[in-house]
């Protein structure tokens, strides 16, 4: 390791001739000399450059590219000045044109992940609260219990669902027995509702765990004066947990539709065609002959959707942490 | 929310009104709903899964019909039996090829990831740090497709589909985790630590290797461990670069078989796989706990949420 | 036809690409693609219209001669075989094996594209390859198959069926021989359902809502609306005409709806034996093969297989072909040879594939009398002049293409 180390940093230290090389971390006051910290950001940012950054570029190149004469593989055109944008447009087309028959997936994946993310919330919150500020002495136990469902495959988590949703599986009999449903739901043909709620089956562990974080974080005596000065709970809740949870709400449902709105899996076990979403489109044109532009265009769309909320979510995280600063 | 506010709200309540409505306006009751509601949460949560497992040992064929215990799929089938199966044989040592490989790259690189954001404030760290919680939220289908474009078009010649191709997308997809991990952690540990050793005449690199590290440990471990375990149920990336059936692991099986005519057999390597995980992570937890014996406070039970918060 | 895109690269522009490609991408291969014109053929080919009956096609050669006759056979070498999953008889490598001391390595690919994605770009070197006829043209056009020698392969003409003499789709046999041939139609659940419901409503029977969830069509878009023009009595399976398609989509979705079927390519022969689905369309070939895949104590006599009896309905064969990348080319065409041997191809056929080869030994009466195919299913059985009376679905250009896919596209989305 270097042992050159530079002269003190003292705050008010004479500034360093241009172009020098030694310099010092005032923020972190000791001594590192300046290559130290980007030497070890070094390693993942080329990483991320190479692994995710370059194949976002192809996928721009792809979209915007043409298709082999013989095969139709997708061939990326690699220089922005070459770029057909006629493929992009034809999938606009098939979600605001006449033949739009890929609208109604559209619109239906923005409001199964509202619905979804919505549900999230009412269940996931007042769990999250009640493990937070309630859970005493059996929060480890809870808190194992929340987590687990990371650790158990997402996929097995929706096979299990796929088992007890068949027509001769156990919700079918236990509706019979309850005289709710005398004839067995058929509720893996295509039913919104099944998708929905498989969608929030997954994805809630995603959304305790950051708003019970933000829960277990919040001043706990504010809530007591709230209560000391004769707030009702319900006025308590509203003026005084709910805008200090709000952070976390936003991390919470942030972390959990941004992935919903490429999910396509979840469709694939618990759906069928008729209630395709966004993410089938890709995986449905990925894998087929002759479509690549089209599948770049829709993951590139896809992006653009997601950019504007998730934009938004740092911007706003940001602002939240400079204000606890 | 103290313990004696609540006993004092429970003397409180004997001031005015009917029982029932009493009890309810009373805001410092034990919340019983909320109690009751985050049990049948729980309940809900977890109980299909156990239910599942429950029928990886069914006599007959079915998934969802109760024929009787046995240990059919899971070694007595000669055919379909799980330890049978060479193909389900060979996708569960894919999946722990796989996860443990992105697991020995992907932490140390996202650690010292992590430890150079947390002290590097130029602007290429915000764009770095942009970049990761971007990777980390975004869709896994679009990193999935990007990759697949890229190793089929512009690394053509040098990167071919199958494992190689996926463990560079896993580890791609992973990095995330052990950043905002050991990030988290690093957030509570302040400079002084190194600052110390330096004055004691340490260099930056033994300061850093010696007095922040070991601090770093049980975030570190934890790490690990959600790496591991989140790699091996990952399916989307792992899919789209898959090349022949020996590179298609566990989660990839259970996908094609789902959507075909499963068996239990598929029930009995799932939670194979559950419990490789659950392994993984009680290792890292003991562990853990080993490491940060003079750092836990006292409170039961803190172990496992200071684990959960690394 | 080259789109406008294709049309606009000039000379000047070729080198800009191709320095912006050294620049972008440190491969040769990828600079020699960028030298040839992205969106162009590679030179010296013509694009081949697709083979009709009507139109048959003679492939060029492109100036390359077959290997020699006398060339002496790769004996200890391991010839590389490419093929779907479980589409030969193990029984049968071993016995090639043993007659001709040449070993064999199976490797498989999950569908059609990545085997050929992976055959252009070099990763796998296969010595046979398994093709349907409406990627020859392409393959040929692409220079990724060498022309076979017929002195090697006697018992093409010697065994098989007269109609596959000089097919309309490779004249002279240049580069394929025929693997074997399948029907399409519907196989049913004969526990469940009437034979003489089926007889009487044919294709129908699969819109019929009394069977909601029980219904599978296949996940292939040729397939499907294929056999969705089939039942609006629209004939040509290799149509270009939009209100056609469209009729057919519509009547798809149609279907979807009316009976929420699963579109999956494997129902035939997963959930329709294990009786979670009653009504699948199916490949004549997955039928046979379900009397392996019914579970034990079930007997054969629940399958049924309907196809229409004017014999009129879609009908296909698959080939073999030799890679032109063939590291043991005197190899691969022994195995060929061997294959077309009528002991071996029936074995194949009986013991394991449930594919029928159209070898003249075959007698269609016989193997229902003899228990290779189940007697319930009849109609599996494929005759010669199937491919008279019935139609195939056979290669499209591109914008054809991609108005099939656009169809199938609208079905499966849920539009």
């Amino acid at each position: 390791m270097a042992s050159t180390v530079q002269e003190p940093a003292l705050p008010d230290a004479p500034p360093e001739p241009k172009g020098s090389k030694v310099a010092h971390e005032e923020s972190s006051g000791v001594w590192y000399p300046k290559w130290y910290w980007p030497s070890f950001a070094g390693p993942a940012t080329i990483w991320l450059a190479i692994f995710f950054i370059l194949p976002l570029y192809v996928v721009l190149s792809v979209a915007f590219g043409t298709s082999d004469p013989i095969f139709g593989a997708p061939l990326p055109v690699y220089e922005p000045w070459y770029w057909s944008s006629s493929s992009f447009v034809h999938v606009i087309g098939r979600f605001f044109g006449a033949a739009a028959f890929w609208q109604p997936a559209l619109l239906r994946t923005f409001v199964f992940v509202f619905l979804a993310s919505l549900l999230c919330l009412l269940i996931g919150f007042p769990v999250a609260y009640y493990v937070a500020r309630y859970g005493g002495k059996h929060k480890g136990l809870y808190l194992l219990l929340l987590v687990a469902p990371f650790w158990i495959s997402y996929l097995m988590r929706i096979f299990a669902w796929q088992s007890l949703l068949t027509s001769d599986g156990i919700v079918n009999s236990i509706l019979r027995i309850l005289h709710i449903a005398p004839n067995p739901i058929d509720w893996l043909s295509g039913k919104p509702i099944t998708v929905i709620l498989a969608l929030v089956y997954g994805y809630i562990p995603y959304l305790i765990l950051p708003v019970y974080a933000g829960i277990d974080r919040m001043n706990v005596s504010l809530l007591e004066a709230g209560r000391d000065l004769g707030a009702s709970p319900w006025q308590t809740f509203r003026r005084v947990t709910l805008p200090q949870s709000k952070q976390a709400i936003l991390a919470g449902l942030v972390i959990v539709s941004l992935p919903m709105f490429g999910d396509y899996y979840t469709n694939d076990l618990m759906g069928s065609p008729k209630t395709s979403m966004f993410g089938n489109l890709i995986d449905k044109t990925i894998t087929q002959q002759g479509q690549g532009p089209r599948a770049g265009s829709l993951v590139l769309i896809l992006m653009v959707i997601l950019l504007i909320p998730m934009a938004y979510y740092l911007r706003s995280t940001r602002r939240a942490a400079e204000g606890e600063a | 929310m103290s313990e004696i506010a609540i006993e004092r709200g429970a003397e409180r309540s004997t001031e005015r009104g009917s029982g029932l409505g009493r009890w309810l306006r009373n805001p410092w009751r034990r919340p019983v709903f909320l109690a009751g509601f985050t049990w049948a949460y729980l309940a809900w949560s977890i109980l299909p899964v156990l239910i599942a497992i429950l029928f990886s040992f069914n006599a007959g064929r079915s998934r969802s019909v109760w024929q009787g215990f046995s240990m059919r799929w899971w070694t007595g089938d000669p055919n379909d039996a799980l330890f049978h199966d060479p193909a389900l044989r060979q996708a569960i040592v894919q999946s722990l090829r796989l996860s443990f490989i992105t697991m020995i790259i992907a932490v140390p690189l996202g650690t010292m990831f992590a430890i150079a954001l947390d002290r590097w404030h130029g602007r290429p760290a915000k764009t770095a740090n942009f970049g990761m919680l971007f990777s980390f939220v975004m869709p896994e289908i679009i990193l999935g497709v990007s990759l697949y474009l890229l190793f089929t078009n512009l690394f053509k010649g040098f990167v071919h589909l199958g494992t190689g191709a996926q463990l560079l997308g896993l580890i791609t997809f992973q990095l995330s985790y052990p950043v905002i991990i050991v990030r988290a952690r690093l957030l509570t540990i302040g400079p002084e630590y190194e600052e110390a050793a330096m004055d004691l005449g340490a260099t930056p690199g033994q300061a850093l290797w010696r007095a922040l590290l070991p601090l770093l440990f049980p975030a570190i471990f934890a790490s690990f461990a959600i790496t591991f375990a989140d790699t091996i149920d990952d399916f989307v990336t792992v899919n789209y670069l898959a090349s022949t059936a020996a590179s298609q692991p566990l989660s990839v099986k259970i996908y094609s078989a789902a959507r075909g005519s499963p068996t239990p057999a598929v029930n009995a390597a799932a939670t194979f796989m559950l419990i490789s995980t659950m392994m993984a992570i009680g290792v890292g937890f003991l562990i853990y706990r080993v490491f940060s014996r003079g750092q836990r406070s006292g409170e039961a039970g803190a172990g496992v949420t200071d684990f959960v918060n690394a | 036809m080259p789109s406008p895109t294709e049309r606009r690269f000039s000379r000047r522009q070729f080198l800009y690409r191709a320095a912006g490609a050294a620049v972008a991408v440190p491969t040769l291969s990828a600079i020699l693609a960028a030298c040839a014109k992205p969106g162009q053929l590679p030179s010296g080919v013509t694009l081949l219209e697709p083979a009709r009956q009507d139109r048959p096609v003679t492939l060029p050669l492109y100036g390359r001669e077959p290997i020699a006759t006398d060339a002496p056979l790769e004996e200890g070498a391991t010839l590389q075989i490419y093929n779907w999953d479980s589409y030969l008889y193990k029984k049968t490598l071993k016995e090639f094996t043993a007659k001709y001391g040449v070993n064999i390595e199976y490797t498989t690919y999950n569908n059609m594209e990545e085997g050929i994605q992976k055959i252009s770009t070099g990763q796998i070197k296969p010595d046979v390859f398994w093709t349907d006829i409406d990627k020859i043209n392409k393959l040929v056009m692409a220079k990724l198959l060498q022309p076979l020698n017929h002195d090697l392969i006697p018992n093409l003409e010697k065994n098989v069926w007269p109609v596959y003499q000089n097919p309309f789709y490779d004249q002279h046999w240049r580069y394929t021989v025929p693997y074997v041939t399948w029907t399409t139609g519907v196989g049913y659940r004969r526990d469940h359902i009437d034979d003489a419901e089926v007889a009487a409503k044919g294709y129908d029977i699969l819109w019929d809502p009394q069977y909601n969830g029980k219904v599978s069509i296949y996940d292939d878009y040729r397939t499907a609306l294929g056999m969705s023009l089939l039942k609006n009595g629209i004939y040509d399976l290799n149509t270009g005409s939009e209100a056609d398609l469209k009729l057919a989509a519509d009547d798809l979705v149609r279907l979807l709806d009316a009976t929420n079927a699963r579109v999956s390519i494997n129902a035939s022969y997963s959930a329709f034996p294990a009786d979670e689905i009653w009504l699948s369309q199916a490949w004549s070939g997955d039928m046979v093969g379900d009397q392996y895949y019914l579970p034990k104590g079930v007997p054969t006599s629940v399958l049924g297989y309907w196809y229409p009896k004017e014999r009129n309905g879609e009908v296909n064969n698959d080939t073999m072909v030799i890679p032109a990348s063939a590291q043991h080319p005197v190899a691969a065409h022994t195995f060929i040879n061997f294959m077309l041997d009528k002991k071996y191809a029936f074995e194949n056929f009986a013991d394991w594939v449930g594919y029928q080869p159209p070898q003249n030994s075959i007698n269609p009466t016989e193997l229902v009398a003899d228990g290779v195919v189940p007697k319930t299913i009849p109609e599996a059985v494929v005759r010669q002049d199937d491919f008279k009376k019935g139609h195939l679905l056979l290669e499209l250009n591109r914008d054809t293409d991609q108005l099939w896919f656009d169809a199938w596209d609208q079905v499966t989305s849920g539009g």
